[in-house]
């Protein structure tokens, strides 16, 4: 049966020689590490928030009345449902993680340089959609946490003079965050933000696909000493095959993340539903301790301790833009960063200093 | 590349003239708000009672206030004595229904607005009848305290407290009637907050327990030791009920920390089996 649907297969789309040149004969760099593993393991993360998402879609009311209540029920009366939204709210925090490292570990690698530009580019908005994934999904529970935490988050633009105003209406609906916001967010959430990330994944891999993987700096590679004059496909002849080492490796990994999943689903469970999201939405009552989400504290920080908020958010704006055009502004050709440690010193310091601020915020 | 970031600084900084109001607006919205670390507007009452103008005993009334009960369920000083908050010209205007302090004989009904099944319960007691025919009986605030008032439990009631009035046979006598309820709803208390601190909506159960409360303490206010006696049995099958539910509720939390643990393993199993494989893959 199976050789029939093989030999069907073969015969309409030549499935021997997909297998072939994308899988067993594609090769990778033979001194690859675990940390190129980390795209396809967010890519697996945003596939799991795709179903658990669909899931919860099914019962999820998306009006302001109703909201809060429907997702209570899908906590407490639908089967399972409890797992399904643990999974996807800790899949959500895991997948910023996931892209984040492996922003960093490209950064570390050096692999954003020259013939690359335009896949870091177009990851660096990966990161962007994916935060505004979390940031639009977190309002939908309509609960005192997702509603106050939200409010913080739509008030941060009104610091930039020229269209902050106009960019937190926008978001907001309404002067304040409303049921108008809910729906914004909630058409943002299912289907704006799924298609643009489909496009630019889809981009993302088809540039890393057309360029090949990079090599590690630390190790030696002839082809990678070839200077880009024109284009050609990184192929490393002498590497290993995609299938079966890679794919292991990757595999490995998806286990470990969803692994870790579980454990904070099991022991951490209130971790990232607190208190305050089993409370209803009130307006009028603003809780005193509420905080934006994890990755937000940082910027949230910032913005507190600088005394000109204009140039508090025109700052983080700055950074965001530097980060997003790395490559185009980073011309050395030097690819292994532990050669120049003006750069080594200045990964370090952003990384810590981000930590510093993501723990003040959390604790100021 | 090299210039145009250098140029959108330069044009980005500057914050227009056009806009001068930028900076008090954002401010007004992000900054003077609890998450900013500000603290909100205090109410006007409270400014004034916190201030040196006041006498000491007054001054203190807000510090004891904001202990109490009735602060932690947003319980503010013009819910009971009437005016407006929020303006500090008009904060003790009887047009704004300020209302001041009431007299002694008077606390239960400045009470009752609010506890209202208890006042009438209250009133038909010997306590009540004795502060109405002369105006000298216990009232609310005997008992329970004014501003720093505490959620009301069973050690209230007690030997120093009621002994100032009246010996302590019969409220023993009342006190043990109550005790296996009131031990019961503790207890139904308790669970609902770890429950909740669990992340589980209690809400529906909290009102249901709330109201049961308020029910039995109603009755307790009679004085009625036969009247409690036989209503025991009516509370206890109730707080029974709830009870069961909490019950079943922590078996599903237990079972879904095992479910998920499984999970964990499983997939903790399969990344090790994995690598096992990936030391000689093509074996």
């Amino acid at each position: 049966m199976w050789v029939r649907i093989k030999n069907w297969l073969e015969i309409r789309i030549g499935l021997d020689e997909l297998i072939r040149t994308h899988l067993t004969q594609y090769r990778v760099p033979r001194n690859i590490n675990i940390l190129y593993t980390l795209g396809f393991v967010a890519l697996v993360i945003f596939s799991v928030q795709v179903i658990t998402g669909f899931f919860l879609l099914v019962y999820y009311i998306p009006y302001s009345e109703m909201a809060f209540k429907s997702v209570q029920d899908i906590m407490s009366t639908v089967p399972y449902g409890w797992l399904f939204r643990q999974m996807h709210v800790v899949g959500s925090s895991l997948m910023v993680v996931m892209v984040f490292l492996h922003a960093l570990a490209v950064f570390f690698m050096g692999s954003y340089k020259k013939p690359r530009e335009l896949t870091w580019i177009i990851g660096t908005f990966l990161l962007l959609i994916t935060i505004t994934f979390c940031l639009s999904g977190y309002l939908l529970p309509w609960s005192q946490l997702s509603y106050w935490a939200t409010t913080i988050a739509t008030t941060i633009p009104t610091a930039f003079p020229y269209f902050g105003e106009i960019v937190a209406k926008l978001m907001k609906g309404s002067e304040q965050v409303s049921g108008i916001t809910l729906n914004r967010f909630f058409a943002l959430h299912v289907m704006l933000l799924p298609l643009i990330i489909l496009v630019l994944v889809g981009l993302h891999i088809f540039l890393v696909r057309r360029i090949g993987i990079s090599s590690p700096p630390f190790g030696k590679s002839p082809e990678a000493a070839i200077a880009w004059t024109e284009y050609r496909h990184e192929s490393h002849p002498d590497g290993s095959p995609f299938f079966p080492d890679f794919v292991l490796k990757e595999t490995i990994m998806v286990m470990v993340v969803c692994a870790v999943m579980f454990f904070f689903i099991t022991f951490l469970p209130t971790l990232l539903l607190p208190e305050e999201a089993n409370i209803p939405a009130d307006p009028f009552k603003t809780p005193a301790h509420i905080k934006p989400e994890w990755y937000f504290l940082a910027p949230y920080q910032m913005l507190k301790i600088i005394p000109n908020k204009f140039l508090g958010i025109s700052l983080q704006l700055i950074i965001l833009l530097v980060f997003i055009l790395w490559p185009l502004l980073d011309t050395k050709e030097e690819i292994n960063i532990l050669k120049r440690p003006r750069l080594c010193v200045f990964f370090f310091f952003s990384l810590i200093l981000w930590i510093v601020f993501t723990i003040w915020g959390k604790y100021s | 590349m090299r210039y145009i970031l250098p140029l959108f600084i330069i044009l980005i900084l500057p914050p227009p003239a056009s806009q001068a109001d930028w900076k008090e607006q954002f401010e007004k919205e992000f900054l003077a708000r609890p998450w900013a670390g500000s603290q909100v507007q205090k109410d006007v009452c409270i400014e004034c009672h916190s201030s040196d103008m006041m006498k000491p005993e007054t001054r203190d009334i807000p510090r004891k206030w904001e202990t109490s009960w009735h602060s932690q369920n947003g319980i503010s000083c013009h819910n009971c004595h009437g005016g407006d908050p929020k303006d500090a010209e008009n904060a003790m205007s009887p047009e704004r229904g300020f209302v001041g302090t009431p007299k002694y004989a008077q606390v239960p009904e400045f009470c009752g607005k609010c506890h209202v099944g208890i006042l009438k319960n209250f009133l038909e007691s010997g306590h009540g009848q004795a502060l109405k025919s002369s105006g000298k009986g216990p009232n609310c605030v005997t008992c329970h305290g004014s501003h720093g008032i505490q959620k009301a439990n069973i050690n209230i009631i007690n030997e120093k407290l009621c002994t100032r009035c009246h010996s302590y046979e019969r409220v023993k006598i009342m006190k043990q009637a109550l005790f296996l309820t009131e031990n019961k709803m503790n207890e139904i208390e308790k669970n609902l907050k770890a429950l909740k601190a669990q992340g589980v909506f209690t809400e529906e159960e909290e009102k249901n327990h709330f109201s049961t409360q308020a029910q039995f303490r109603t009755l307790f206010h009679t004085e009625d030791v036969s009247l409690v006696r036989n209503r025991t049995d009516e509370f206890i099958k109730k707080l029974d009920q709830s009870n069961v539910k909490i019950g079943k509720t922590f078996d599903e939390l237990h079972f879904r920390r095992n479910f998920s643990a499984f999970l964990m393993v499983i997939f903790a199993g399969m990344a090790i089996g994995f690598w096992l494989l990936s030391k000689n893959p093509r074996e």
